[in-house]
């Protein structure tokens, strides 16, 4: 048996890490060296390209608001198009929190001036106010704005564990599949679903170090990168005994946390839109005109086992 | 008779005060008494309940104005060294050194010292002397009455459950500064590049402090760096040397905005081992030598934030031997002897914090045995995720054992396994035990006789640790415990 390669294109390293993202390229590295498979990686940085050919594995992580409005164009102009034809072609991808809403067909950050997206996932995302434009004087403020809490989604016949913290709402076009379905948490834009899943690109809300405590998102990952490159797809499996504690006391938290006292803290507090009234081309309109009110309601659970 | 007792009967302002005041240092008394914890943070929310203006007209009737230092990391050690230095110049510090630093915490310090009447004791050397939590500085800034100086110690990511984006948190601060009064000086760390020009049109005085010394310098930017953008033209910046995470000599490659020269300079760092460090400080007072009683760079900045801090005060005469002096605030490198060992209790709350505390605890390079802690607080900073940007790649192969403790000890120890700590060379001996007291049991068990133990911990997991070995007599009582000694 040849040795398994993989290469791993980790998109700004140090703009697009601010919600301890490093973790998930840790966790792809791991896994991959823990089998044997060599896995190198490429750090792209503003500026440079992607050669479809070369890349199995491309992970943005999720920025501060600033940072990802500084990277939008470069990654929707000059590393969009190697984005697209790698996935294409079968490449695997992982884009997570403010990196996912740039891989949709654009980001609009309220008043502030829209950003361009790479246009890989049929989605969009909307924001009420640029967080970093002043428009908030206090925590309280800004947070009322914002989906904060632990997540809990159905992916396929497994479940994800993770953390969203988010002002941006995701909402999916109709080509779009999500990723899975919400159990706890508020996803995409509180519509029951989160994420994007499009061939072996998966874009997430779920913050930062997502895969660490999601062995098996991890896997699906490495899976697609090897099948990729070296044209077979099965992993040995790897003693999970950390990772799967860690799992099942996430969705522990996350079911405790709907249940408990802390129930209004623990929730996000955005509201949902009514259902089945998607905006087809959204603006600010589709936020709560008063905070407050509406927004304080909880979302009652969608796919709830 | 009526006019006999005009000027002593409250009008309704005061009288609304004396109320709030009387039912917040009454809810003290019954919290402490019944044992509900320490009471730093109720009573003070009742008072403000009952009178909003509580906390500005207490602030108020301090005659030397008041001293305000916030940050991300730093602030309480900072605030300690400055309280030496005060009272060693003969002034009277009102510190809220039990650590409760938002709205709440601060008008409980005040109201406990105040009168039933609401009335603080008439002492002309009192000075205020608040460490203020950054997010709560918009609420609390407005209330301080003659604010001397506000100290910031550095800002990095921090709890991004609550304070979301460093920029969020340096926008909120620089909004802040613009209400300042234009004589308030700000003391600012020349080496943090987002904040050493923070509201950089404002005439306030500065006063900058940083480190100078290349030998310290890293090989690059931390992984729990922030990279920080130049803050006037947002172009890349360049680092002659970069001390820990962001903070160096750093300057912009396209507009040259530069590190400001700081007044109080250290131009020699020696890290002392796991205990302490010596600088050689240039300040406008003179060069002179600052024995720092704390490890690490990290608290060699907050030794240098404290002396900027006391020359903006005009008391720098006895600044170096009063932070000599200094004794360490609970749960920073806080020692406790239990049963032949010396046990450390240190707080490390952030990516930034840990990694700092852990360099400074193996810098050494002698292995130590590790009691780590990792809390969250359901519904309120529910994250944990921050524990991937410290640094604890490097350190692995330098502990030998490890128990990890508190509600999220899972997560960190795949954090460990995927930093090597698990690994063929490095093997730390990992034992997972939630419950902190049952972890501290089990990391003293297989412990050579007289060798020290050191538990890094966010604060949940050293609170019911330390609660625990005070229900035995190893420890006193935190709130008891002030600067210089006094009760």
């Amino acid at each position: 048996m040849t040795a398994l390669r993989i290469t791993v294109g980790e998109l700004y390293p140090e703009l697009m890490s601010t919600y301890g993202d490093r973790g998930n390229v840790e966790t792809i590295l791991h896994r991959c060296g823990w089998r044997g498979i060599a896995a190198d990686v490429i750090q792209l940085r503003p500026g440079d390209r992607i050669r479809p050919g070369e890349v199995d594995l491309i992970i943005i992580g999720s920025g501060g608001e600033a940072e990802q409005a500084l990277v939008a164009s470069d990654l929707a102009e000059i590393k969009g198009p190697g984005i697209r034809e790698a996935v294409e072609q079968g490449a695997a991808a992982l884009a997570v929190g403010t990196g996912f809403e740039l891989f949709g067909h654009f980001c609009q950050p309220g008043d502030g001036p829209g950003l361009p997206g790479v246009g890989l996932f049929d989605a969009w995302t909307v924001r009420r106010h640029a967080a970093v434009g002043g428009h908030y004087d206090t925590i309280t403020e800004a947070r009322a704005d914002r989906a904060i809490g632990d997540v809990l989604i159905r992916w396929g016949d497994t479940l994800l564990v993770g953390f969203e913290n988010h002002s941006g709402r995701t909402y999916l076009g109709p080509t779009a599949q999500p990723l899975g379905k919400v159990i706890r948490g508020y996803g995409n834009c509180g519509d029951g679903f989160e994420g994007v899943l499009l061939r072996s690109a998966v874009g997430t809300h779920l913050r930062g170090p997502c895969l660490p405590k999601n062995p098996q998102l991890a896997d699906f990952l490495i899976g697609a990168a090897v099948a990729r490159r070296n044209g077979e797809a099965r992993l040995q499996p790897l003693s999970d005994g950390l990772e799967d504690a860690a799992h099942q006391g996430a969705i522990q938290r996350a079911r405790q946390a709907a249940r408990g006292p802390d129930r209004r803290l623990a929730l996000p507090v955005l509201h949902r839109p009514v259902s089945g009234r998607v905006p087809r081309r959204p603006v600010a309109r589709a936020f709560s005109a008063r905070r407050g009110s509406a927004i304080r309601q909880h979302r009652r659970p969608v796919g709830e086992d | 008779m009526c006019r006999m007792f005009a000027s002593r009967v409250p009008g309704p302002a005061t009288m609304r005060r004396a109320f709030a005041v009387s039912s917040g240092k009454a809810m003290r008394g019954g919290l402490r008494r019944l044992g509900l914890g320490n009471g730093t943070n109720l009573p003070g929310a009742a008072a403000l309940a009952i009178d909003p203006a509580t906390l500005s007209g207490l602030a108020a009737q301090i005659p030397n104005g008041s001293v305000l230092v916030t940050g991300t990391n730093g602030k309480g050690t900072t605030c300690r060294m400055l309280a030496e230095v005060m009272l060693a110049a003969g002034m009277h510090p009102i510190l809220n050194h039990e650590g409760s630093n938002q709205i709440s915490g601060l008008t409980t310090t005040l109201l406990t010292r105040s009168g039933l009447s609401g009335r603080l004791p008439a002492d002309e050397r009192a000075i205020g002397l608040f460490e203020v939590d950054e997010g709560s500085l918009p609420a609390i800034l407005p209330q301080i009455a003659r604010p001397r100086a506000v100290v910031i110690t550095n800002l990095f990511r921090d709890q991004l459950d609550r304070y979301f984006e460093p920029s969020f948190v340096i926008g909120m601060l620089e909004r802040m500064l613009r209400k300042l009064p234009v004589e308030t000086t700000l003391v600012l760390n020349a080496d943090d590049p987002r904040l050493a020009h923070i509201a950089a049109d404002l005439k306030n005085p500065r006063q900058y402090f940083g480190v100078a010394d290349s030998e310290q310098s890293r090989a690059g930017a931390d992984p729990s760096s922030d990279s920080p953008r130049c803050p006037r033209c947002g172009g890349d910046l360049s680092y002659r040397s970069v001390f820990y995470a962001h903070l160096g000599l750093w300057s912009c490659s396209r507009c040259g905005l530069r590190r400001p020269a700081p007044q109080v300079e250290a131009t020699k760092v020696e890290l002392l081992g796991p205990v302490s460090s010596r600088l050689q400080l240039s300040t406008p007072v003179g060069a002179t030598v600052l024995e720092v009683p704390f490890p690490g760079l990290y608290n060699a900045y907050n030794a240098l934030a404290a002396t900027a801090a006391a020359i903006a005060c005009q008391i720098p005469e006895s600044a170096c031997s009063a932070i000599q002096r200094c004794r360490p605030g609970s749960f920073r490198m806080e020692r406790i002897m239990v049963a032949g060992h010396d046990i450390y209790l240190v707080l490390a709350k952030n990516a930034n914090g840990f990694t700092e505390v852990l360099r400074a605890l193996l810098a050494d390079g002698q292995p130590k045995r590790l009691l780590l802690g990792l809390n969250d607080y359901p519904g309120k900073q529910p994250d944990t995720s921050w524990i991937w940007d410290a640094d604890f790649n490097s350190l692995c192969g330098l502990v030998p054992a490890a128990v990890l403790s508190g509600n999220r000890s899972a997560d960190l120890a795949v954090r460990l396994k995927y930093a090597d700590w698990l690994g063929a060379g490095a093997a730390t001996e990992l034992v997972v035990e939630p419950n902190p007291v049952r972890a501290f049991r089990l990391a003293l068990e297989g412990m050579p006789a007289g060798d020290p133990l050191w538990v890094v911990s966010t604060s949940v997991v050293l609170s019911q640790l330390r609660s625990w070995l005070r229900r035995y007599g190893y420890a006193g009582q935190p709130w008891r415990e002030q600067p210089g000694g006094a009760s």
